[in-house]
């Protein structure tokens, strides 16, 4: 209901031209996902998981080649090219700038899958090894959900050929804090325990909630062939899992980050914008997390008599006046209806604190202004927006948001394109005509009809508004033999495409 | 002699029913009074029990059982005043629910000075609840919430961690039913909603930290008034009291405060030290009770500014607004007792005796008791004077002052002083005051004859109204809001025609100087709903008054004038208003999400309506507290 008023209220805006990309990329009916775990998945081709000098040729594409491969050593007019990997519900994101004699950095952000993985990240990291020589000179990781570093664990082979000169993660992730250390074993342990508890439920809900849980560890799905390894893995590769012994470096909003010599003198400055260091959220948080894993004590989980079997009574043995003219059914129906699903809001909880750990990071080269936010939710983005938390300051956006907002480039949408990670305020105060990506893949979360699918087509339908229609949406494109999104036509202007990526060079 | 002195062998109706209780709960032994007895006004019960305004259902969803219902009048119960306290007999969990439920119904009802109402029916949509249900073992699960859906309070019983027991046995089965504070708690919550309609809606970040907040003060105050408690423990501590406050009402300014490490913030307060022993009670009933860390901390440190703008979590920022009053309530204690260690320390010539004569003692629970019981009773009358929607902590201080200021307006103790700093002190500032001054904070009084009086209004007395008059009255009031809507801010779109009477209660209050107050509270309530955006539905948008209406006087002529209104105690809808909930309502993750397939909540748990999907648009239970989710520690 509220997707079709939004559809006609998009439609009304729009001139001519508009309307048809919006058939293009956001608002055009979805059709039902396809069962590619069985029948859609690219083969990795031989050898092209572990070696990436024997995967695709150099300047091909992860998927089984295309006529319109760009050139590789193509960047744009300013010297940058940002390419978005089809991976499936998750982030791969390579950014190569041009330095002044004439060769391309690289750096990575993120690289995983989790629901909804069409089996193509292998080939897509094999050709991005191709592609920068197994150099990078950046690495970020946003946050330690699996659907942004399972690539990390399925590759490790293909990454411990890297020399990496800097790794960039979040405060969240310095082994030497032991309050963040402590937080992510909560945070772990919780997980492990929701997806326990979960097993026994299996509403197409609560697969979700399943998908939730798994993604914070990323090892249930290791064992059904998803994405790959499970985090743990993931994260000892990105702890020192490369040929050279990377150094991380952990950063919260506001942290001037040290950026390798190769890329500052090339032009490009960073400033990281999130996560916030908010220790009152994580002390809440970890009290919460000790109160749940104390009351989820396996030993004492099962179900308990309280009271001797004398004392027991039958309903209808039950003296009618304690009913009063409720009636004793209606009591106790409303027993039932008003138990809160605890082990919902918790996976949810859960799957929100991890997202706003994400690094944020504002790029700027050569006058251009890129935003990765990783999938930084509201609590978040607060920091950055307002400099306080909602409900508790002016909420005005502040000068510097509004500024660097005003002068952005590109964004890249964050959570794949939910509601609740872009928030409205910033969508707005955005450059009119800034160009976006967003990584998703549809149907594995959320329901159009209750207006939560994921890409949130609304929410896409602003971003094109706001970005002039140029937004690309990674799974515009076939890899391999898994087509494109019914309905989704190629992306257009700036983009360019080959089999398994869409490029912006500018 | 006449007839109707005659002796009669018919028993008189006993006053008072006395009932066992815990003090805290079974883990706190028999250590510090903790087990006592507990006066009720007396009321016919059946087995349950069930009376008037209260019903225990013994109803347990995870067993689908019922356990056998106690009959407090059985006279083999009656003679020892109630079943003794065991944790392995239903019968006196079902008793001691109803003992502490009807006494926090009893306190709530002598402070206010009425009769209190449970949440009433909307015509056509549900009745409401009439009876109250107090389910003391409806779930296994570790959590006790009020449910306007199950109409009642529903306590769980869960099994101690075998690896983290705390306080408990290993494995041991726990009864939140057992816990006196967790029951004064949701008591408070149950008669909240009942006394105003819209409170339950989250419009703004201290909505749900304000019912958190309150039913930890109400159940604090609860310990406090019980005398005998308190000197037991007043007894162990109390050689400190007199040693550390030589100087008990410090002012701002640096203080060399030797138990503090010399630190030179302002303490206003007494009571931010340590030592003090009430700090020190106050958060042994916590540990006892399992009070939350947020709580004892609060209650335990030097009052900040930060707090207010970072804690955003309904109990820790309820924790706030505890410590606010708390503070207040030490300042006037302190000072209560100043002159009882003035005297004592003449009489002792010493000043570091480590022991409180017993009769001290005895004075200084007294005063603590009296202290609580006042407080508790300013408390529960500044509800009556908030704003009718969309409270805020300022606004819950500006109706502090006002119902102050109406029950004493000499103040010669300072009270109204003690509590404005202490809100001071951390940061509670009232959005609409010029001033951080008295006259600021209380709500402005209406001008004389701006507003006319309300002809033919009926205060009936103490014993209620009854259906006619209530219907005589509503009519009035309905029709007097029309007319005068545009002078009380209303939005004049639809001529006044959608504005709500919610709520009218007479009130009879007694002043400290011994007079009669009576008043009429009376809500008025204008609701539109506005689109959060383009394909999240909408939300309730509510702005409205709370009027103050008041008796007059005899005029010269032996007439009876007709009531006028004294205080307009409003907060009316804007754009301003709108958009702030709006971005709240989307900042704390009322909207539809990613990965919500119902009305997906998360964050702060303050949300996801009734039980329903966030399918419907306009679904206004979306926008409900779910104390469910908040007490189970989401």
């Amino acid at each position: 209901m509220a997707a079709k008023k939004a559809k006609r209220a998009a439609k009304k805006r729009a001139p001519k031209k508009r309307a048809a990309v919006k058939k293009r990329a956001a608002t055009k009916k979805r059709a039902a996902p396809k069962k590619r775990t069985t029948k859609g998945k690219t083969k990795p081709r031989k050898g092209s998981s572990t070696s990436p000098t024997n995967g695709a040729s150099s300047t091909g594409s992860p998927g089984t080649g295309s006529s319109t491969t760009p050139a590789d050593g193509t960047v744009g007019p300013s010297g940058i090219r940002i390419r978005m990997y089809r991976v499936g519900f998750g982030d791969f994101f390579l950014l190569s700038l041009k330095t002044p004699a004439g060769d391309l950095k690289h750096i990575l952000i993120d690289c995983g899958v989790h629901a909804g993985d069409i089996g193509t990240i292998s080939d897509a990291v094999a050709h991005m090894a191709t592609v920068t020589n197994n150099n990078l000179s950046l690495l970020i990781m946003t946050h330690r959900h699996a659907d942004h570093i399972s690539g990390f664990a399925k590759c490790k082979d293909v990454f411990s050929q890297f020399n990496v000169e800097q790794v960039w993660m979040s405060w969240f992730e310095n082994p030497d804090d032991p309050v963040a250390v402590k937080y992510q074993n909560g945070m772990a342990m919780v997980a492990q325990q929701l997806t326990m508890a979960l097993a026994a439920r299996s509403s197409p809900a609560d697969k979700e909630l399943k998908f939730m849980a798994e993604n914070i560890t990323g090892e249930p799905m290791a064992l059904s062939d998803g994405g790959g390894g499970s985090n743990a893995v993931a994260l000892k590769v990105l702890h020192g899992g490369f040929k050279n012994a990377a150094p991380v470096a952990y950063y919260k909003a506001g942290d001037p980050p040290t950026l390798p010599k190769d890329l500052l003198d090339a032009g490009l400055t960073a400033q990281i914008l999130g996560p916030p260091h908010d220790l009152d959220l994580i002390k809440q948080m970890d009290g919460k997390n000790e109160e749940y894993l104390a009351g989820n004590d396996p030993a004492v989980a099962a179900k308990i008599e309280p009271f001797d079997k004398v004392f027991r009574l039958k309903g209808s043995d039950y003296p009618k006046e304690a009913f009063h003219d409720y009636g004793r059914k209606d009591v106790e129906k409303g027993v039932s209806d008003a138990q809160p699903d605890m082990l919902a809001a918790r996976a949810r909880q859960a799957d929100n604190t991890l997202n706003n750990q994400s690094l944020v990071v504002l790029f700027s080269f050569h006058g251009k202004q890129l935003l990765f936010a990783g999938d930084a939710q509201w609590g978040n983005w607060e920091n950055f927006l307002y400099g306080s938390k909602v409900g508790v300051g002016p909420n005005k956006l502040t000068d510097t948001s509004k500024k660097i907002l005003a002068s952005l480039d590109f964004y890249k949408v964050g959570h794949h394109g939910s509601t609740n990670a872009t928030p409205k305020d910033a969508l707005a105060a955005m450059r009119e005509g800034v160009v976006a990506m967003v990584s998703t893949e549809p149907g594995y979360y959320g329901k159009e009809k209750s207006g939560t699918e994921v890409p949130r087509i609304p929410l896409l339908a602003a971003i094109e508004k706001q970005t002039d229609d140029q937004l690309a949406r990674s799974d515009q494109i076939k890899v391999g033999d898994v087509e494109a999104s019914a309905g989704l036509d190629a992306p257009g202007k700036p983009f360019s495409t080959a089999d398994g990526y869409i490029d912006y060079n500018l | 002699m006449p007839s109707i002195f005659d002796a009669t062998t018919a028993v008189p109706e006993p006053t008072v029913r006395p009932l066992k209780v815990y003090a805290f709960d079974p883990s706190a032994g028999h250590l510090m009074g903790n087990i006592m007895s507990i006066s009720l006004n007396y009321e016919k019960l059946a087995p349950g029990p069930v009376g008037k305004k209260l019903a225990v259902v013994d109803f347990d969803g995870s067993n689908n059982t019922y356990y056998e219902p106690v009959n407090l009048d059985d006279p083999r119960i009656l003679i020892q005043g109630g079943i003794d306290p065991s944790e392995s007999d239903p019968r006196f969990h079902q008793q001691m629910v109803y003992a502490i439920a009807a006494e926090t119904l009893q306190r709530f009802e002598t402070a206010l000075g009425r009769h209190i109402h449970w949440r009433p029916g909307e015509p056509g949509a549900n009745d409401g609840i009439p009876v109250l249900l107090l389910m003391p073992h409806a779930m296994y699960q570790a959590n006790a919430f009020y449910s306007p859906t199950a109409r009642g309070i529903l306590f769980g019983y869960f099994r101690a961690s075998t690896t983290q027991p705390g306080k408990n046995f290993p494995g041991q089965t726990i009864f939140t039913c057992l816990s006196h504070d967790i029951i004064a708690h949701e008591m408070t919550h149950a008669i909240i909603d009942g006394i105003r309609k819209y409170f339950t809606e989250p419009s703004n970040i201290d909505v749900p930290a304000f019912h958190e907040g309150f039913a930890d003060i109400v159940a604090l105050f609860r310990h406090f008034a019980h005398k005998e408690v308190l000197l037991d423990t007043l007894r162990k501590t109390g050689g400190r009291l007199f040693d550390d406050y030589e100087k008990p009402d410090a002012s701002m300014g640096q203080r060399d405060d030797r138990r503090n490490g010399g630190t030179a913030q302002p303490v206003i307060e007494a009571q931010i030290s340590q030592a003090n022993p009430l700090i020190q009670l106050a958060q042994q009933f916590g540990q006892a009770t399992g009070m939350r860390a947020g709580l004892r901390q609060a209650l335990g440190t030097p009052p900040n500014s930060d707090d207010i703008k970072t804690k955003i979590e309904p109990h820790d920022r309820g924790s706030i607004l505890v410590a606010a009053i708390f503070s207040a309530y030490f300042t006037i204690y302190v000072r209560r007792t100043e002159n009882l260690f003035r005297i004592f320390r003449t009489g002792a010539d010493i000043d570091d005796r480590q022991d409180l004569p017993g009769s001290l003692a005895e004075m200084l629970a007294a005063a603590a008791s009296k202290t609580a019981t006042d407080f508790f009773t300013v408390c529960a009358r500044a509800l009556d004077y908030c704003p009718p929607v969309d409270i805020t902590f300022g606004d819950f201080l500006r109706a502090l002052i006002t119902a102050h200021y109406e029950t004493d307006p000499a103040d010669p103790e300072n009270i109204r002083d003690a509590f404005m700093q202490s809100f001071r002190l951390r940061g509670i500032v009232a959005e609409g005051a010029k001033f951080f001054s008295e006259d600021a904070l209380r709500w402005d009084a209406v001008r004389p004859n701006a507003l006319k009086p309300i002809t033919g209004l009926v205060f009936g007395d103490p014993n209620g109204l009854t259906k006619l008059e209530k219907d005589a009255n509503g009519d009035i009031l309905r029709e007097y809001v029309r007319t005068n809507a545009k002078l009380l801010g209303f939005l004049m779109d639809q001529n006044g025609e959608d504005i709500e009477i919610p709520s009218f209660h007479p009130t009879f209050r007694i002043g400290p100087d011994g007079s009669l107050k009576i008043d009429m509270v009376v809500e008025a309530v204008q609701t539109r709903f506005a689109k959060l955006d383009d394909d999240n539905g909408s939300f309730p948008m509510r702005g409205g008054v709370t009027l103050i209406v008041t008796q007059q006087p005899l005029d010269d002529h032996d007439l009876r004038p007709p009531p006028k209104v004294r205080y307009v105690i409003h907060n009316q809808l804007s754009k301003e208003r709108e958009q702030k909930q709006r971005m709240h309502y989307f900042a704390h993750g009322y909207v539809k999400h990613f990965h919500g397939d119902e009305a997906g909540h998360h964050g702060h748990g303050d949300g996801h309506g009734h039980g329903k999907g966030a399918g419907d648009d306009d679904d206004e239970a979306r926008f409900q507290i779910n104390f469910g989710l908040i007490h189970g520690g989401l």
